[in-house]
């Protein structure tokens, strides 16, 4: 395709190459963003169409400020996002990256492996293990060897903490993301300096508290912000374990049940895509943060030819 | 004394075994279920509750036409994406990484701002992309195999999967061409080359394990992904496995999960067999910075 | 082909890697670029092989200019440091790339592989991958590669620097005896200014991306222009001493402090300072021991070279390294008279560093 372009000078090569990758960004990044927030300024709906729609302003944001569900779902938003960070994406990641960059090297990459599979199984599937976790007696494997031969109520823990099995199943696939950069950020600590602090007699935990914790201060700054943020607007597991019921409809879920669920039959696209604007702008701004801070400029080597 | 270092030597594994148990239970259940006529947690039983029970029976969705219906589609979507994801990042991370231009300093800090940037806010928005797709003619539902790339086609989810993709392949592959020597490249330019046929006969090559890990990595993400056709597929319990199996789920009882759990291992079983064999270049995704999916 | 290099220049960001050089190279003439690393040698050539664009100044080929030509279009080969080979490809493949750009025939294209193997010493190997090869053979492949096109200009950046010393020495031979068969134009870069006195027609010897001589070995060896020169000419290093220049009863000498001083011959008259403080140099070669009159001093080391012994010791304030034959089974402790060769001194203005005997 460029070799006719090329001929003698090829100027624009580099625009060839990035032609394709460009114009699936501009329909399908671009164009969104402008489409979200132009239809949240519309009372679009299953109602109006795709034609008899008016443009009603910042309506619908009034509309979210005075909804009654609004403080439901923010605050249900916050302890979701919260819960799993600090116990999951932080707490459980940190733990394990710990403990298996203490042990034997094999075993510690095995259980590292295995924590890795709820990522990458598909997402239905990992659900319905959840689900049968759940399920009620005789079923469900927590009822059959915790809650029964403890000799407590058994139910079907679903309905009964659906909290924490949002938590739990988020939890589990996102411990991996810590995992994999704080292993790594532990195992990439030069080994002297631990030699140093084992010959200064210092516990395992002392080195935890004065060695590897300040260490780990980008990483763990840097799954903090990146995972509340995308703890914030996933909504996939929710959907497909709950989808909503029980009190578990974090924001991003009710942006999409009111704009595309099938279910609720009028669709209302401007309400919707206004919840979702919200997010989009949350996104766009963490985004832009995180290429200042982290640390872009290193990632970026000036080419080394430079015909044309 | 003995007994601190004893405890200092099991307590770690001791820990990771109980924090783990769940995810293990869970590929467990899966496994024995699947061949189970039903079970009590871990244990299967017959229909009268007594242990025992093993069947194959829950495989015989396979004879259903809808299951390999359902399988093609699925197969379609990730070979697509797949393809489309390799070939597309590779001439953008070749061009970002390789070539100078004017504004490329923009165009990386561009990619980098949408690897970060949530994806599935778009979704709402891109169902009316996709409906204006579905208005042109051919392309938007006149195609075979794939339907078009408009709403409510195989095509459309391809693209919209591959688009949203785009980000994390470019900057990896990015990545990958940044360590090929530059003296290979200027050989090539001397030996005669243009720009285009450098890439494609001396560059690409040597990035295999890149290309390598980015394809197993769509493919599994293609292969397991829901949400996209979901919500962007009407008849979305004959749409993907995924999708199909979202369906299952939601009609059936505790007591029959076992006929759902043999579906579920049967999208679960090529995903194990990549993980299993091509570990090393999944690890070099993750550990790039892949985007948490929660 | 003759090329021509006027003014030129390169700027990454801030620093200037290539500062304004003008070369003229004949046709079927063999230049050296020499500078210690990081003065810009590369970056020259990469100019020239139409890799990087220069900032500044042309690059014109047969006197034609290509500042603007890709580097497809300029008919040249190169052979790198690294050798770049093809990992992906074999020998054969990797030999024959150019001719497949320039899709001739896979007749012509065995053809000329299979006599430009041969004339490397490499035709065994066609089969193999660049892996299977050693850093000897890698080079063959890739000076092979360099030459099939038929180029009219040949750049070497380094070709010899990763290869171990004794392979060094005769591919140097090879390389000019090839080039000189061939009668192509060549350009080859070294930081190894062995390389360049045994190879090269003419020497470019470039310090922070400046010229600083161009002309032919010998030349540069026995008249350096500048200071720079003279420290980076010549192995083992020239010796430099800070010497005050006086007239004695019609004749100039130089004083090295301490009461010892050298008369300067008529040959080495300095062209514009007469008295003062200037910098003399001279080779380690140039200063013979033994002789019954000269300058006494104390050796304070020796070190065994194989055909001579260095020798290391003091006269005046400053330190002076010569040669001796092993034979004369010097000590450490000794004391020897030494006989300064005076007609190959050199000397130098210590402010400008040029020299003050030729120009
Ligand atoms: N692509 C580049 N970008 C920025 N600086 C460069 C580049 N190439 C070379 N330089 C700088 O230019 C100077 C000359 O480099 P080079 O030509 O490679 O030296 P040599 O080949 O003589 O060792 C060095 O200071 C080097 O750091
Ligand atoms: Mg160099």
């Amino acid at each position: 395709m460029t070799e006719k372009t090329t001929g003698g000078g090829g100027k624009y090569d580099w625009f060839w190459f990035l032609l394709p990758a460009l114009i699936l960004v501009v329909i399908f990044f671009f164009l969104p963003i402008i489409i979200t927030f132009f239809i949240s300024g519309t009372n679009m709906s299953t109602a109006t169409g795709f034609q008899n729609w008016k443009w009603i302003g910042l309506k619908n944001y009034q509309r979210i400020s005075s909804h009654p569900e609004t403080l439901e779902h923010l605050w249900l938003t916050v302890k979701y996002v919260a819960f799993t960070l600090v116990f999951f994406n932080l707490g459980m990641s940190l733990v394990i990256a710990l403990l298996t960059t203490h042990i034997s090297r094999g075993v510690g990459f095995l259980f590292r492996a295995v924590w890795l599979l709820p990522r990458i199984t598909p997402v239905v599937v990992y659900v319905m293990m959840w689900r049968f976790i759940a399920a009620d007696a005789p079923y469900g494997i927590l009822n059959q060897i915790i809650i029964k031969p403890l000799g407590l109520k058994t139910a079907n823990w679903l309905p009964m903490a659906p909290f924490l099995f949002i938590v739990l199943v988020n939890g589990f696939i996102g411990a991996s993301f810590g995992m994999i950069l704080f292993s790594s950020a532990i195992e990439s600590i030069p080994k002297d300096l631990m030699m140093a602090s084992l010959v200064d007699g210092s516990s395992y935990l002392q080195r935890i508290r004065y060695l590897i914790i300040p260490h780990l201060r980008w990483p763990l700054l840097f799954v903090t912000t990146f995972q509340t943020l995308s703890l914030m607007t996933s909504f996939e597991q929710i959907l497909v374990l709950t989808d909503g019921a029980y009190n578990t409809e974090v924001w991003a879920l009710w942006a999409y049940h009111k704009a595309l669920s099938t279910y609720s039959g009028n669709l209302q696209w401007g309400f919707g895509t206004a919840l979702a604007a919200i997010l989009v702008t949350i996104g766009i701004v963490m985004a832009v943060i995180y290429m200042r801070y982290f640390k872009f400029e290193e990632l970026v080597q000036e080419p080394k030819i430079e015909t044309q | 004394m003995r007994f601190k270092i004893f405890f200092s030597r099991f307590v770690p594994y001791l820990l990771l075994i109980v924090v783990t148990l769940p995810i293990i239970i869970g590929y467990v259940w899966i496994l024995i279920s699947t061949f189970s006529t039903r079970t009590y947690g871990l244990l299967p039983v017959d229909k009268a509750g007594r242990p025992g029970g093993w069947t194959l029976s829950n495989w015989s969705f396979l004879s259903k036409p809808e299951i390999w219906m359902v399988t093609s589609n699925t197969f379609i979507l990730a070979s697509g994406l797949t393809i489309g994801v390799v070939v597309v990042s590779m001439m953008a991370g070749y061009a970002l990484s390789r070539i100078k231009f004017p504004g490329r300093k923009a165009f990386l800090s561009l990619t980098l701002i949408l690897h970060a940037f949530p994806t599935v806010t778009l979704l709402i928005a891109i169902y009316f992309v996709l409906r204006w797709i579905s208005v042109i003619p051919v392309l938007g539902r006149g195609l075979p195999i794939i339907g078009g790339f408009g709403y409510n086609t195989l095509g459309g989810v391809i693209l919209v999967s591959l688009a949203l993709q785009l980000p994390l392949g470019i900057w990896l592959m990015k990545g990958f061409f940044d360590n090929v020597s530059w003296d290979m490249e200027r050989a090539a330019l001397i030996d005669g080359c243009s720009r285009f046929r450098t890439w494609r006969e001396v560059m690409v090559p040597q990035i295999r394990p890149g290309i390598a890990a980015l394809s197993i990595f769509s493919f599994i993400q293609g292969w397991g992904s829901f949400i996209i056709p979901y919500s962007y597929m009407v008849n979305a319990n004959r749409a993907t496995i995924a999708t199909y199996l979202n369906n299952l789920l939601s009609e059936t009882a505790p007591t029959n999960y076992s006929m759902v759990a043999a579906v579920g291992l049967f999208q679960l079983l090529p995903v194990l067999v990549f993980y299993i064999f091509t570990q090393k270049y999944l690890l070099s995704i993750f550990a790039g910075g892949v985007k948490g999916a929660a | 082909m003759k090329v021509d290099i006027v003014n030129l220049t390169k700027k990454f960001g801030g620093i200037i890697a290539v500062d304004s050089i003008n070369l003229d190279i004949k046709d079927g003439e063999f230049v050296a670029f020499l500078g210690p690393s990081g003065c810009g040698k590369t970056t020259t050539l990469l100019m020239i092989a139409g890799i990087y664009k220069p900032t500044d100044g042309d690059i014109l080929f047969d006197g034609k200019r290509v500042n603007n030509f890709p580097p497809k279009d300029r008919d040249i080969g190169m052979v790198f440091q690294s050798y770049a080979l093809y990992p992906h490809m074999s020998v054969f493949q990797n030999l024959t790339y150019p001719l497949l750009i320039k899709k001739r025939p896979r007749e012509e294209m065995k053809k000329e592989a299979q006599r430009v193997a041969d004339m490397m010493g490499i035709g065994h190997l066609l089969k193999r991958r660049p892996g299977q090869l050693s850093g000897g053979q890698q080079q063959r492949v890739a000076l092979g590669r360099a030459l099939i096109k038929k180029p009219r200009l040949l750049l070497f950046d380094e070709p010899l620097s990763n290869l171990d010393a004794r392979l060094r020495i005769s591919m140097r031979g090879e390389i000019k005896k090839l080039q000189k068969d061939l009668g192509i134009t060549s350009i080859y870069v070294t930081h190894d200014q062995i390389e360049a006195l045994t190879m090269a027609d003419r020497i470019a010897v470039i310090k922070d991306g400046v010229l600083q001589a161009y002309t032919d070995p010998e030349d540069l060896h026995d008249r350096p222009k500048t200071l720079f020169i003279a420290e980076f000419i010549g192995n083992p290093p020239m010796n430099l001493f800070d010497v005050e220049i006086k007239s004695e009863a019609g004749r100039v000498y130089a004083n090295l402090g301490n009461g010892a001083r050298l008369a300067i011959p008529e040959s080495r008259k300095l062209k514009k300072l007469v008295e003062g403080k200037v910098k003399m140099g001279i080779r380690p070669q140039d200063i013979h021991a033994g002789s019954e009159d000269g300058i006494s001093t104390e050796i304070a080391l020796v070190e065994p070279m194989g055909r001579d012994d260095l020798i290391v010791s003091k006269v005046g304030n400053a330190e002076v390294h010569f040669l001796v034959d092993p034979i004369m089974k010097l000590r450490m402790g000794d004391r020897i008279k030494l006989r300064f060769d005076m007609e190959k001194s050199q000397f130098f203005d210590i402010k400008t560093e040029l020299s003050l005997l030729w120009d």
